[in-house]
């Protein structure tokens, strides 16, 4: 009966499916070398956790989401520059495409679409979300949403792990 | 079951083909019946048709733009699976397991049902769709009222023929439309079918501009459940500006977080699942646990040139800089001020909102470090003042 309380709740929400690959590669990090403390290991492995942070969340959600998918996309090309580094094909970027509807608005030359309400917090939002560039206004929201539901996760559990690690 | 009892008129055959284990029960889908045409098919699905169906009360139905919920299959409820292709010249009407003295009520009133009971049951639906279905509703209510003023019962059976093809290949528009935004929204899906209002405008661009907007204030209100705080804002323009702050600092609460994993020590192949049960049995809320990260941060260990204690306050900041340059100092005053603004609009107290870069800002060896995390904080600054702009 107590054994029972001691796992989790739904063994496969993006939960404990993002606290298992993050404490996969924490181990794995941690398996390496363990030199003196230096700023630049340090700084270092900050940048290794927060990789590993994105991109295991982004792997926990898997491609059903738009963001997510660019998360990855972005992660392989970064390993493919890494790896090739003259090779300048691998590389995607995604620019502002203008999407359909304010291509058709564009060219009717009446600002139907506007949503953003002149203050730029579309573009705002846009940069924020990974992914954002290419969407529409009605499907970043909903990316948005996700996202924020998924980075509210992902400091929960950091902050656990981290509680865990210093006590 | 009722299938005998239904007339001539609905004979083709594969009305009678339906099992009566999936028959409706209860009240509500006793006026609806599930339509078995081919077995394969279930090209649309309809969640909304619950509700829509219990508001009326012969069940009359809409042969043409029905769709199947797909998650009911094989459930007790009932079930509607309209197909059009093979439907027959009358065939697009459901038979019913009701008595036979609702049935005539029935009968009578298929001409009729596309102009009332349609627009009920769609004005009820205000699920996602796709534009093909707004031309879709329009034309049939058209087409119904054509109807209506002809001899109803001697004309059925050639209108719905018109409507079947038209309806066609509008369908053939709003099932890909809807298969399209099928991978969005992972809830129920099916067309808007959207009824103009007195007063407005009947046009299709404006039709196609109102299920927008209505799709927009929807998301935004599910995301004004998310974004704490964000109970008593009305407007969009405010919202976006919550929404984009809450994600900034949860992005930046994820760098300070992953910046503070670095400085601890690790411990060696911690047990994961271990970790996962008590994770998941003490959650802490990451607001709840920040004002004890930043006094925690002072006292772990000394970065060279950071005198003991001065993290904790803003103002503090300004006397660890005295050997740094003078670049470094307006930086930490810009990230600074963005940080109060960042913090006071949106409300999340007892979080300082320290980007994670500004420790090793003070850092001596900065210069060895790729600026790419710089640019971020840059990014961030200049958001935030093109913001307050």
């Amino acid at each position: 009966m107590k054994t029972e309380k001691n796992l989790p709740r739904n063994p496969s929400s993006i939960k404990t499916r993002f606290a298992v690959k993050f404490l996969q590669a924490m181990n794995k990090m941690n398996k390496r070398k363990n030199p003196s403390t230096s700023m630049a290991v340090k700084y270092k492995r900050y940048q290794f956790i927060r990789a590993a942070a994105t991109s295991s969340m982004a792997s926990a959600v898997g491609p059903r989401r738009a963001w997510s998918r660019a998360v990855l996309r972005k992660m392989r090309n970064h390993t493919a520059i890494h790896r090739f580094p003259m090779n300048n094909k691998t590389r995607t970027t995604r620019r502002f495409p203008i999407t359909r509807r304010k291509r058709s608005s564009i060219l009717r030359g009446n600002p139907r679409q506007e949503d953003d309400l002149g203050f730029g917090q579309e573009d705002d939002l846009r940069g924020l979300v990974p992914g954002g560039q290419g969407m529409d206004f009605c499907r970043l929201l909903s990316e948005t949403a996700h996202y924020i539901k998924c980075l509210k996760t992902q400091v929960q559990v950091m902050t656990n792990v981290l509680h865990h690690y210093s006590t | 079951m009722g299938s005998e009892e239904i007339g001539d008129r609905r004979n083709n055959s594969s009305f009678l083909n339906c099992p009566s284990s999936l028959m409706a029960r209860n009240s509500i889908s006793d006026n609806v019946a599930r339509m078995s045409m081919c077995s394969e098919m279930n090209p649309f699905y309809s969640s909304g048709w619950d509700t829509i169906v219990s508001g009326d009360q012969t069940g009359n139905y809409l042969g043409n733009s029905c769709m199947v919920h797909e998650n009911e299959f094989g459930n007790p409820h009932y079930q509607v699976v309209l197909e059009n292709h093979t439907m027959g010249s009358s065939s697009h009407l459901v038979h019913f397991t009701s008595d036979s003295s609702l049935l005539v009520d029935m009968v009578q009133k298929i001409p009729s049902f596309g102009s009332g009971s349609f627009s009920e049951m769609v004005s009820q639906n205000s699920e996602d769709g796709a534009l093909g279905a707004l031309l879709n509703g329009k034309r049939k209510r058209k087409n119904v009222e054509e109807e209506q003023q002809k001899d109803q019962t001697g004309n059925t059976s050639e209108l719905p023929k018109e409507e079947e093809k038209k309806n066609v290949s509008n369908k053939q528009a709003a099932k890909q439309a809807k298969s399209n935004s099928n991978g969005v929204e992972p809830s129920k899906e099916d067309y808007i079918l959207v009824r103009a209002k007195r007063g407005q405008a009947t046009n299709s661009h404006s039709l196609a501009e109102r299920v927008r907007r209505e799709k927009i204030s929807e998301r935004m209100r599910l995301l004004q459940e998310l974004v704490p705080g964000c109970n008593k804002i009305t407007g969009k323009a405010v919202m976006l500006d919550e929404i984009i702050n809450y994600v900034q600092s949860l992005q930046q609460q994820v760098e300070f977080l992953s910046m503070k994993l670095a400085t601890v020590n690790p411990e060696l192949n911690v047990d994961i699942e271990r970790l996962l049960s008590k994770d998941l049995l003490h959650p802490r809320g990451g607001n709840a646990n920040a004002p004890g990260i930043s006094p925690g941060l002072s006292s772990s260990h000394a970065f060279p040139g950071l005198p003991h204690g001065t993290i904790n306050g803003f103002p503090g900041t300004a006397s660890v800089v005295e050997n740094g340059d003078v670049e470094i100092v307006t930086e930490i005053g810009i990230l600074v001020s963005s940080n109060q603004e960042l913090k006071h609009l949106s409300g999340i107290t007892g979080f300082m909102g320290w980007p994670a870069g500004i420790w090793w800002i003070l850092d001596v060896e900065r210069s060895k470090f790729e600026t790419a995390p710089m640019h971020h904080e840059d990014e961030l600054v200049a958001r935030g003042c093109s913001m307050r702009a």
